[in-house]
C-alpha cells in the first residue's frame, strides 16, 4: 500500500494511505491515529483514507516527526483494540426525501427502507459535528448524491443518506444529506461518560419503529 | 470570583482547545486568536494552559473579589480603570475595582486573562466553550466565575508585549496538503490576488470574496483539518478555517496559514483585504519560536 506524508502547516502532517472508502483502509487509519497518540505526540484525526497527525514543532521536529509518522504507518495493522460493538438505532422512516430518494433509485418506499434497515452498517469515523457517524456501505441500489443545495437546517436525530454512506444528525444542523427518517436517540449527550453513542469500529443497525 | 457586570456581544470562557475530543467529531474551540490568548496569560503569568474570556463587541465591564494582575489583548482593545491602560499590558486592579474593556472600531476578537486563570469546571477534558453543541454557555451580567490562586507579585503590572500587526494585510501560509488538486494558474491566483473578507465570517471560518481559485476535482474523500487550513469549494471562494472549525472536511486544502499568523486572519474585519503568501516550514517554526521566546522574556 503507498502511503504518503504530507506537511499541512507546521504543526501537522497528512498522511494518505488510499482513496477510496474501503473498511480495511479505514481501519489501518485508525490504527496509526492509535499509535501516533499513543506514542504522545499529539491528537490524531483519522478518516476514510488519511489521518491527521497533530505534533509540536517546538518539541518535535518536523522532519522527525514526518519519519515517524511513515515508520509508524508503514507499521500500522489494523488490530481491533476496543471489541466492536453492534448498536441498533430505532428509526421511523419518514424523512421529507424519502420518497425522493426511492424514485432516484427506482425502487418502492418499502422497498428502499427494506434496503436500508436491511443491513448492518460499520462505523468509519466521526467528524462534521459532535457525534456524527460516517457508515457505510449503503445497498448499492440506494443511488443519493448530496443535495445540490444543502438545507439550511437539518433535525437532530434525522436519519441520512449519501453517496453510499448513512448517518444520524446528532444537533440541528445545516446539512447536505437526504433525510429518509427519524430517530429519538440522543447521539451526542456531553454528560455521559462516553458523549458520543456511536464509536468508530462499532456496528450499527437501524430497525424500524 | 470575577464577576461580570456586562457581558458584551458575545464573551466565552476559553482555554487553548478541547483537542481530545476530535476523534468524537468536537471541533477544538479554544481561542479565534490563539496568539493574542497566549499572549495576555503570558502577560499575566499564568501557564498556556490556563483559561481565559475571549470578548467580541462591547460593553464588557467586570471586577474581581480580590486584587489581581489583569491583561487584555487583541486588536484595537484596552482598559480603562483609573485611567485608559493601553492593551498588550499587564495591569494592577484592586479589589473590587470596576474594570471597562475598550474595544475600538477595529476590535474583533479580545482576550481578558487574570492572574490565575478562569477555573470554571472542565467539560470533556477542557474549560473551552463550543456554543453549538452547549459545551460551556455565553457569560451573562450577574456571572460570577471563579479564578485560581494569584500566582505572579503585583509588581509584574507594566510588563508589555508587543501585538502584531494586525493593519497588515498579508499572513503566511505554507501550500498543501491537497495543492497538487490545484493547477499552476489557480495557485498562481491564490498566491498573487488580494481576498475580501466575507459578512458571514465567524468563529468557525474566515470566509473570503474575490477572484475563483478552481480546484481540478470539487471534493476530496472527506479528511481531517485543522485551524488555518484554507479550503476550497466548489465554488472557488476560499475559506481559512478557526478555532470552532469542523474535525473533518470535504474539500481540498490548498494551502494551511501558519500559526503565527493564523490571529491576524481571524481578526479581520468584513470587507478589509487578505494576501496570501508562500513560506517554507522552517520560517513557521521559526515564527513560533520567536513567540514563545517573547513570551518566556517576561515570565
Amino acid at each position: 500500500m503507498s502511503i504518503s506524508v504530507r506537511e499541512f502547516g507546521e504543526s501537522a502532517l497528512l498522511v494518505e494511505i488510499g482513496d477510496r472508502i474501503d473498511e480495511s483502509i479505514v481501519s489501518r487509519c485508525r490504527a496509526i491515529a492509535d499509535a501516533w497518540e499513543a506514542a504522545g505526540h499529539g491528537a490524531a484525526i483519522p478518516a476514510y483514507a488519511s489521518v491527521v497527525l497533530r505534533f509540536d514543532p517546538l518539541r518535535l521536529d518536523p522532519r522527525e516527526a514526518e519519519r515517524e509518522a511513515f515508520g509508524l504507518s508503514q507499521r500500522a495493522i489494523a488490530i481491533a483494540t476496543v471489541p466492536a460493538r453492534t448498536i441498533e438505532i430505532p428509526t421511523r422512516y419518514d424523512g421529507p426525501d424519502l420518497e425522493a430518494t426511492a424514485r432516484s433509485s427506482g425502487l418502492s418506499v418499502d422497498e428502499l427502507v427494506a434496503a436500508h434497515a436491511g443491513r448492518e452498517y460499520r462505523v468509519f469515523f466521526l467528524g462534521f459535528l459532535p457525534g456524527f457517524a460516517y457508515c457505510g456501505m449503503l445497498d448499492p441500489r440506494i443511488v443519493a448524491p448530496r443535495l445540490e443545495r444543502p438545507r439550511e437546517r437539518v433535525l437532530a436525530g434525522a436519519v441520512a443518506v449519501a453517496d453510499g454512506q448513512t448517518a444520524v444528525y446528532p444537533f440541528d444542523s445545516p446539512g447536505g444529506w437526504r433525510l429518509i427518517g427519524h430517530t429519538e436517540l440522543v447521539m451526542f449527550d456531553p454528560a455521559r461518560q462516553e458523549p458520543a453513542l456511536l464509536r468508530a469500529g462499532d456496528r450499527i443497525r437501524f430497525v424500524r419503529s | 470570583m470575577i464577576r461580570i457586570i456586562s457581558a458584551a456581544l458575545r464573551a466565552t470562557v476559553q482555554d487553548r482547545g478541547r483537542f481530545g475530543q476530535l476523534r468524537a467529531g468536537v471541533p477544538p474551540s479554544g481561542p479565534a486568536d490563539p496568539f493574542a490568548f497566549a499572549a495576555a496569560n503570558a502577560l499575566v503569568g499564568n501557564d498556556p494552559d490556563a483559561a481565559a474570556i475571549e470578548i467580541v463587541g462591547s460593553p464588557f465591564t467586570f471586577r474581581c473579589d480580590d486584587r489581581r494582575v489583569i491583561a487584555v489583548t487583541g486588536r484595537d482593545v484596552a482598559l480603562r480603570l483609573r485611567d485608559r491602560i493601553a492593551g498588550w499590558t499587564a495591569v494592577f486592579a484592586r479589589a473590587g475595582e470596576e474594570v471597562r474593556i475598550v474595544a475600538g472600531e477595529r476590535s474583533r476578537f479580545g482576550y481578558l486573562a487574570v492572574s490565575g486563570g478562569i477555573t470554571t469546571d472542565t467539560v470533556l477534558g477542557s474549560r473551552a466553550t463550543y456554543l453549538p453543541a452547549r459545551l460551556g454557555r455565553a457569560l451573562q451580567a450577574g456571572d460570577a466565575l471563579p479564578i485560581g490562586a494569584m500566582r505572579v507579585d503585583p509588581t509584574r503590572a507594566g510588563r508589555t508585549l508587543v501585538a502584531p500587526e494586525y493593519q497588515d494585510e498579508q499572513v503566511r501560509a505554507i501550500t498543501g496538503p491537497h495543492a497538487e488538486r490545484f493547477t499552476e494558474e489557480a495557485l498562481a491566483v491564490f498566491l498573487s490576488s488580494t481576498f475580501q473578507v466575507d459578512a458571514s465570517s465567524d468563529r468557525m471560518a474566515t470566509r473570503l470574496g474575490g477572484p475563483d481559485v478552481v480546484a481540478r476535482q470539487g471534493e476530496i474523500l472527506t479528511c481531517g483539518v485543522l485551524a488555518g487550513a484554507v479550503q476550497v469549494p466548489s465554488g472557488g471562494a476560499p475559506i481559512v478555517l478557526l478555532a470552532d472549525h469542523q474535525a473533518t472536511g470535504g474539500y481540498p486544502v490548498i494551502a494551511t496559514i501558519i500559526t503565527a499568523d493564523l490571529g491576524r486572519v481571524a481578526q479581520r474585519l468584513p470587507g478589509e483585504p487578505l494576501r496570501f503568501v508562500r513560506v517554507a516550514r522552517d520560517r513557521a517554526v521559526a515564527a513560533l519560536r520567536d513567540e514563545r521566546r517573547a513570551f518566556a522574556a517576561i515570565a
